[in-house]
């Protein structure tokens, strides 16, 4: 089972050495919401946020963990550099804008991209179905089934419905600003627990 | 629903795992097995139905279309195939996304997210928004206030200019939009694929008139109630030179600190400014910080922290020669009872500029 054999490692390796920061990284076309989830990730202000030219990173403090996130463009001219950025990563987080109906089969394609690169082999993969405060936005639901996620069998994946720009499925706890990641760390909490 | 999980991690306890270093036995809990939790009621599940066509606009040719104030309240809008069109939309909105448009007229009131053009051709618009995106266009006349950099991708033949537009409600727009009028980079235009030897993008003629791109709608058309005027003199948003050349090496810094009648001292400002004949390069509303003021004001008067704590600081550069003294009379005669920064002289004055423009450029990049 070698997507939970891809957890269970990157778990041992927590246990291991504590300090281990987890490497995340955020990809999707532009206009996704990718900054306005890690700034809501960081807890910091979403109000004023410009096009990623190139990349953005932060550190994220997360119930023990420290989550280096990156940021990267997502501009049809730059996406050829995400493959820059896929050394070492241990989450893979692919933003889609639920509502750009137009833009559907482009980030369907460009997500079974990378689903083949070698790099990427094994890596856990969290989809958020952001923008679902618009009206048109397409539930989760139907997403999952557009982008065909049932046929991955090589890696874990979840998706999950959210708006990054009201934190709503992307939980941010305003009152020690730490973050978490919705189901995903919940889950790997209890398998770290047992597997202590 | 908002969650689905991959479900081939399901695994039997007491198993042995094959390809640990430990030998340990997994008792991994499976992803996908959540059964004693409740699906979780987000906010979008609870929303009513609503007829998406009320936020559309679709495959419209040779007519006057849009929506009046009050009719989108902030909510996303999206505008496709349409050709040889004037379109309206005067609300403030979430989002609007253009695509496969032709010769079209456009005025987009504020927008609290990006405002994102694709596939489109022949283009007129004016346009309020946090950020500002092209992809694969051609020929766009832009009358832009971007709170962030604008992008273009792919595009040629863009233009722009500051934007200039009223109607009645448009200056509470920008407040629902939580645009401020002060903040717009309008003539520096970031270009994702840039050609060498070539521009695919340039500013527009200074004298533009916005009505010679995007006339008044139709007096027999829905729009005829709404009061709209582009009188540069009346514009919501400050007209401001931006990058254009400066004509005169001297400008001045004049700060208004955050209270009740800063916007319009700010414009009361403007006005009697370039009544003497000097421009307005550029605007900043901005907070600072009690560090940011020795930084920013080399001279730092320490009263100014406990200002700069109110709210932010909405920042002006005139130019022009003269201009300093001119600041100085201003704020001595019009202002007395206000509490302005001005610089000093016009051999620090540069020097004021560019240490809060730097600093507020700063402050509003990532």
């Amino acid at each position: 089972m070698k997507e939970l054999e891809g957890l269970l490692s990157i778990l041992r390796r927590l246990k291991q050495s504590p300090d281990h920061e987890v490497r995340l990284l955020l990809l999707g076309l532009d206009n996704a919401g990718k900054t306005t989830l890690l700034k809501q990730l960081a807890a910091e202000d979403i109000s004023h946020i410009t096009p990623t030219q190139g990349f953005n990173i932060k550190s994220v403090q997360a119930s023990g963990f420290k989550l280096n996130v990156w940021d990267i463009g997502g501009q049809r001219k730059i996406r050829p550099y995400w493959r820059s950025y896929f050394d070492n990563t241990d989450v893979l987080i692919y933003v889609i804008d639920s509502s750009d109906r137009k833009r559907l089969d482009e980030t369907s394609l460009e997500l079974a991209d990378l689903l083949e690169e070698e790099k990427l082999a094994g890596v856990p993969l969290l989809i958020f179905a952001n923008k679902q405060d618009l009206m048109t936005a397409s539930p989760a639901s139907v997403l999952a089934e557009s982008l065909n996620l049932h046929t991955i069998r090589d890696r874990m994946w979840q998706v999950q419905a959210c708006s990054a720009l009201t934190a709503e499925g992307v939980q941010v706890d305003a009152t020690n600003t730490a973050c978490k990641l919705t189901k995903l760390e919940t889950e790997w909490l209890s398998v770290w627990q047992q597997i202590s | 629903m908002g969650c689905f999980y991959s479900k081939k991690s399901k695994r039997k306890s007491g198993e042995k795992e094959e390809h640990t270093s430990t030998g340990e036995t997994s008792n991994a809990v499976p992803l996908g097995n959540n059964t004693d939790e409740a699906p979780k009621q987000y906010s979008w599940d609870k929303r009513e139905k609503v007829d998406l066509s009320h936020y559309t606009l679709k495959e419209l040719k040779d007519v006057t279309v849009g929506r009046l104030p009050g009719t989108l309240n902030g909510e996303q809008f999206v505008i496709q195939e349409c050709e040889n069109c004037n379109i309206f939309v005067l609300d403030h909105s979430a989002t609007i996304t253009i695509d496969d448009c032709v010769n079209c007229r456009i005025v987009l009131g504020p927008v609290k997210g990006s405002v994102f053009f694709r596939d489109c051709k022949d283009i007129k618009c004016v346009v309020a928004c946090q950020q500002f995106r092209t992809r694969d266009c051609q020929k766009m006349d832009v009358f832009l206030c971007c709170a962030t950099q604008p992008i273009i991708e792919s595009s040629t033949g863009m233009k722009f200019g500051c934007f200039q537009y009223f109607y009645p409600e448009l200056a509470f727009h920008f407040k629902d939009a939580g645009l401020s009028i002060f903040n717009n980079n309008w003539s520096n235009i970031h270009d994702f694929t840039p050609v060498s030897g070539e521009n695919n993008w340039s500013l527009l003629p200074e004298a533009s008139s916005v009505l010679d791109f995007v006339p008044t709608p139709d007096p027999e058309s829905d729009f005829k109630s709404v009061r709209i005027s582009a009188d540069p003199s009346r514009s919501i948003v400050p007209l401001t030179k931006g990058g254009r050349r400066k004509e005169s090496e001297e400008s001045c810094l004049f700060l208004f600190f955050a209270g009740e009648y800063t916007t319009a001292n700010a414009r009361k400002l403007i006005d009697e400014a370039v009544a003497k004949g000097f421009v307005l390069i550029q605007t900043k509303e901005v907070l600072m910080r009690p560090e940011d003021v020795k930084r920013v004001f080399q001279n730092s008067e320490d009263d100014l922290v406990e200002w700069i704590t109110k709210g932010p600081v909405v920042a002006l550069e005139l130019n022009g020669d003269g201009v300093v003294e001119a600041c100085r009379n201003i704020a001595n005669e019009v202002f007395s009872a206000t509490k302005v920064f001005v610089s000093d002289n016009k051999n620090t004055s540069t020097r004021d500029v560019d240490n809060f423009f730097n600093f507020a450029d700063m402050q509003m990049g990532f």
